[in-house]
């Protein structure tokens, strides 16, 4: 059942997915995530990691997108296995 | 009467492309008014009748937060535009149409172009074109850009629906379903009370973003006499929709649209096949754990290479060229005022210009390549965690490096920052990292003064400094201007496509003549007041000139063997000079600011002539390299050395007569470093800012931030037992 709660974005790991649940970024960022895709949800799926630990890369609506930590940990998901 | 056609697109949609073939060569680049974003436009005829196409900047929506989506959005909007062209990507048709659901509500007929439906077929993508232009209510054309397939029938289209001819436009709006569309007629009905807010733009556009709490569409309603019965409205919809529907306006707003876009795919194309694309297969290896970094600064190695190593070349022949003219022209006119003007400010001036244009078109033909190909999304990728911990963004990376070769094109490379912030602290701070023409003047400089071994520690120390200080003020100017909150970091990594040579070399023709005309004349003219300020009032003593031309006659009269007759002729000259430098304007100017220049240029006051450095330093105000050939005239000692030597008779002197030591040699160094990009720099850093204040503010903070650095080496080398 564990797996079910939502979690940030920036905890999943690469290879995961997930399932938007809430994006709880405020102003401009919130916006810019919204017309992203990133709406109540959407499926994503985590890529990898940058070299350097940071930025995520990840699949959502069928496009890559990167994402700092600072952005992902303001998006709840609930883990899809 | 002329149409026009806007063309509007996410990024990498291929819109430039489609752009390119509409209009082919006949367009303009210039900038929208008082904002930096370049504007492109074109024409083309089709049967007759001319019409207008204007790119616009890609945007992912038209919620006008940054620059560019307020230039689309505003522009859209204008009366300006009468027919709309949405370009697709059809292999990543579900985002793509997010933007639509905006444009669908402009009250403009919108046709649609599907690009790339070759890259969507490969991935297994197959579009219902028919059934597409059923629901989006407007003609669906498919096309491959960079193939140039479907131009023909587009401008057929276009100038059909310009002329009103088609009638294959239909008004199709998002439902946003029963609670938020009874809100949006509300709201609709308060907006109708103000004619002119009413005429600006559909009710219902206006509305939407009201809802969305967008900041611009609440500034619009602010100036208009109903904002009161409109913002009690818009208080009342969101009273009743948020507790109802569970969510903010905008959070609604954009499910609504991403659910009409997911419907809408969902009728009308297959799904992609879940193989590996070629994509991910070069994203395996290019964006690898531990082969992403090498592989990045393989390929920066190798732009560096073609443009400072490769487009050195050409600029060797163009710095030669004009040398042997101005010295051809120095011999055959008389000496005096105009002679002067054209060898030492007219051709110098132009030299000074055009010997940038080989470079820049290298390395902006560098940076779209890798911008096209969409490697340049992966490199920020790669570097981002690096430059954010310096208050920069994954794309500054690029240019502060490419600095280090010249900084003039490396400002101009800063244009692949989307983020107008994260562009501007890039564009302020690059003039930090050392280019090589300082390069030139550390040579001299620590050759003179230190031991081989220690002259090559001093200058690659130089190199370090430059790029610390860089680091250093951008954190600190990110956290003093812009203290709002930094633009997310939401970047899209494109597939990797091949880029289309036709749009690269255009590209690298656009920017060289941009960078003539635009910069071209501000360098021009900082030469010949440079030029004027360390010839005058020399130059124009008759008297001087006079018994320059006297002793010169008294040499050739000598018949003496050519090359020594020859030598002391040009010794002769380089007296003459000597004589009008030092007691030019640069010279009075420096005589005035020495005590300012004492802490660092003279802390023992042991050296008279301290002020002299400053008209070597006001020359290099062209281009640092002219530091070192203005030492040679103010010391009346060549640059070049003897056969045998070690070194110059610039140096000879600069160590023997300059009064300089090593500690002071040292903070010149320094200085020559911080205080003051060269012109060039100013004047690409006034064109991509878009103000002189930017450029002014550049100079200011050199000066003040070289003095510092000069005078904390003084005193720490001073405070370590150092003279």
């Amino acid at each position: 059942m564990t797996q079910n709660l939502p979690i940030p974005l920036s905890l999943l790991q690469p290879g995961d997915q997930g399932e938007v649940v809430q994006v709880y970024a405020q102003g401009p960022v919130r916006q810019r995530l919204l017309e992203m895709g990133f709406i109540r949800g959407a499926l994503l799926r985590v890529e990898k990691l940058a070299p350097l630990g940071d930025p995520m890369e990840l699949v959502i609506k069928g496009y890559h997108l990167s994402l700092r930590r600072d952005e992902s940990s303001c998006i709840l998901v609930k883990p899809v296995a | 009467m002329a149409l026009t056609i806007a063309l509007a697109g996410n990024p990498n949609c291929g819109k430039t492309t489609l752009f390119n073939a509409l209009t082919g060569a006949r367009h303009h680049v210039g900038n929208w008014p008082g904002v930096t974003v370049e504007r492109r436009s074109g024409t083309f005829e089709h049967e007759g009748s001319t019409l207008e196409v204007v790119d616009l900047p890609g945007t992912y929506s038209l919620s006008a937060r940054s620059e560019d989506e307020r230039v689309a959005s505003q522009y859209l909007a204008s009366p300006e535009v009468d027919l709309v062209l949405n370009v697709l990507d059809a292999s990543n048709l579900e985002r793509n149409l997010y933007l639509s659901t905006q444009l669908l509500e402009l009250g403009k007929p919108v046709a649609f172009v599907l690009n790339m439906v070759d890259d969507a077929e490969s991935r297994g993508i197959r579009i219902d074109v028919p059934a597409l232009e059923i629901l989006l209510g407007g003609p669906v054309l498919p096309t491959v850009g960079n193939r140039e397939q479907g131009i023909t029938e587009l401008k057929a289209l276009l100038s059909a629906m310009a002329r009103g001819e088609s009638n294959r436009c239909r008004r199709i709006t998002v439902d946003y379903g029963h609670d938020i569309e009874g809100e949006l007629r509300l709201l609709e009905a308060e907006i109708c009370r103000d004619e002119r807010l009413e005429a600006a733009m559909p009710p219902r556009w206006l509305a939407l973003q009201l809802l969305e709490n967008n900041a611009e569409a609440k500034r619009q309603v602010a100036e208009s006499h109903a904002s009161e019965a409109i913002g009690q409205q818009l208080s009342k919809s969101f009273a009743f929709l948020e507790p109802h529907l569970g969510a903010d306006g905008a959070t609604l707003v954009a499910e609504r649209r991403y659910g009409f876009a997911h419907g809408l795919v969902k009728e009308v194309a297959t799904a992609a096949d879940d193989k590996a694309t070629p994509t991910s297969r070069l994203d395996a290896i290019l964006t690898h754990r531990v082969l992403g970094i090498p592989i990045f600064i393989a390929v920066l190695i190798l732009t560096y290479s073609l443009s400072f190593v490769l487009g050195k070349i050409p600029q060797d022949w163009i710095s030669e060229g004009f040398k042997a003219l101005a010295s051809f022209a120095g011999s055959r006119l008389p000496a005096g005022e105009l002679t002067s003007l054209l060898v030492d400010g007219v051709i110098p001036g132009v030299s000074a210009v055009i010997v940038f244009v080989p470079v820049i078109m290298i390395l902006m033909g560098c940076i779209a390549f890798l911008e096209d190909t969409g490697y340049m999304a992966r490199a920020a990728f790669i570097m981002d965690r690096l430059m954010h911990l310096m208050g920069l963004h994954g794309k500054s990376f690029i240019p502060l490096i490419m600095g280090s070769g010249c900084n003039v094109p490396a400002i101009q490379a800063a244009r692949t920052i989307e983020s107008r912030q994260d562009r501007l602290i890039t564009m302020l701070v690059t003039p930090l990292v050392s280019c090589s023409a300082r390069l030139q003047v550390y040579i001299v400089i620590a050759g003179t003064f230190f031991t081989p071994l220690w002259a090559a520690v001093v200058i690659i120390a130089m190199h370090f400094l430059g790029l610390a200080l860089a680091v250093l003020m951008g954190r600190l100017l990110r956290s003093a201007l812009f203290s709002g909150p930094s633009t997310p970091f939401v970047m899209e990594l494109p597939p990797y496509r091949l880029p289309v040579l036709k749009a690269t070399l255009i590209h690298m023709w656009e920017k060289g003549s941009v960078f003539l005309t635009r910069a071209g004349t501000t360098i021009f003219a900082g030469a010949t007041l440079v030029w004027f300020l360390s010839r005058y009032p020399g130059i124009a003593n008759r008297q001087w000139t006079l018994e320059y031309q006297q002793q010169r006659s008294a040499v050739v009269a000598l018949s003496l063997p050519a090359a020594e007759a020859e030598e002391r002729l040009r010794a002769l000259q380089l007296a003459h000079e000597s004589r009008i430098v030092n007691t030019s304007l640069a010279a009075r100017l420096g005589q005035k600011v020495e005590p300012l220049l004492r802490p660092i240029l003279d802390p023992e006051r042991k050296r008279p002539e301290a002020w002299k450095d400053v008209i070597a330093l006001t020359a290099g105000f062209v281009a640092k390299e002219i530091v070192v050939s203005t030492m040679a005239v103010i010391h009346q000692a060549s640059e070049e050395p003897k056969p045998g030597e070690l070194l110059s008779p610039l140096q000879v002197a600069l160590r023997d007569g300059s009064g300089l030591s090593p500690l002071t040699a040292l903070a010149f160094m320094v200085f020559t470093l911080i205080y003051t990009p060269c012109l060039g720099t100013i004047a690409m850093i006034r064109r991509e800012a878009g103000s002189w204040g930017w450029a002014a503010f550049t100079v200011a903070y050199g000066l003040v931030l070289g003095w510092g650095m000069a005078w904390i080496t003084v005193v720490a080398g001073r405070w370590l037992g150092f003279a």
